[in-house]
């Protein structure tokens, strides 16, 4: 509890606008304690590893009073940073704040997140798209936070696109060009 | 010939200080990637204050609370954390 709590506070520090204390998972992610990561499963390297984003939708994180009331859809895209998922990706896989471990465990928690995403749009996936949301935002919160020390420049970048990320994951249209694109390359 | 003796010694006590530094700073590496590595699967751990390398991508970490974990990348690729 206290080891989430500082993960937060870290990154809200490096972040600053980005996160509030109401985004933060309510939750981890499905881990038996004690237990190891060993899931045999086959490799699926058509999926690229985006990585997470905070939510902003879904709960109000900013109170914003004075304001006219929006649509829940507009502010998504209006002033949104151009994605380059490709170019993201490279920087984390050559990053050096990361160890090879600690990049290779986060790929594999990336991937997990991707099936279980890929298994929600095809309708078989026990999990809501809120409680996706809810990992990915945890997932999001890890690689910041590893990133934030020895790699400020991709931690901001990173944060500044995890909506962009988001909104392709969540959307099944997108999310299955974005998987095949994946496996193209 | 002294002098180029005691020149040779000191180079080679230069040299042997700067490799013993390039080790420490590889084994802090380590130990830090395998403290992430290791609090990313959700294990209590702390800090990992030693690590015995056992192969290529297998290591045997001990931590500031105590616990000793194996931790190596499997076949499928996944990083597995066995606690030992």
């Amino acid at each position: 509890m206290a080891w989430r709590h500082a993960i937060t506070l870290a990154v809200s520090l490096v972040v600053g606008a980005g996160l509030a204390p109401g985004t933060v998972p309510a939750r981890r992610p499905a881990q038996a304690a004690g237990s190891t990561a060993e899931r045999p499963r086959a490799n699926r390297p058509g999926l690229p590893s985006p990585m997470m984003a905070t939510d902003r939708t879904t709960k109000t994180d900013s109170p914003a009073p004075k304001t006219a009331p929006k649509t829940q859809s507009a502010p998504e895209t209006i002033g949104a940073p151009a994605l380059d998922l490709a170019g993201l990706e490279k920087r984390l896989r050559d990053t050096k704040a990361i160890g090879v471990f600690t990049k290779l465990t986060l790929k594999n928690q990336v991937e997990d997140l991707l099936e279980q995403i890929k298994s929600f749009h095809e309708g078989r996936g026990g999990a809501t798209l809120g409680e996706l949301r809810e990992r990915y935002n945890l997932l999001m919160l890890k690689v910041l936070s590893l990133l934030q020390r020895d790699d400020p420049r991709l931690a901001r970048d990173l944060s500044a696109s995890r909506e962009a990320l988001w909104n392709i994951l969540a959307d099944p249209v997108k999310f299955a060009r974005m998987a095949r694109g994946g496996e193209a390359r | 010939m002294s002098a180029y003796r005691s020149v040779s010694v000191l180079a080679s006590c230069i040299s042997l200080l700067l490799a013993a530094q390039t080790v420490a700073a590889d084994d802090a590496s380590v130990r830090r990637d395998l403290t992430s590595a290791i609090a990313l699967q959700g294990l209590p751990c702390g800090e990992v204050v030693n690590v015995i390398r056992q192969a290529e991508n297998d290591y045997i970490a001990s931590c500031k609370d105590g616990n000793r974990y194996r931790v190596f990348i499997n076949p499928q690729g996944r990083v597995v954390v066995q606690k030992q």
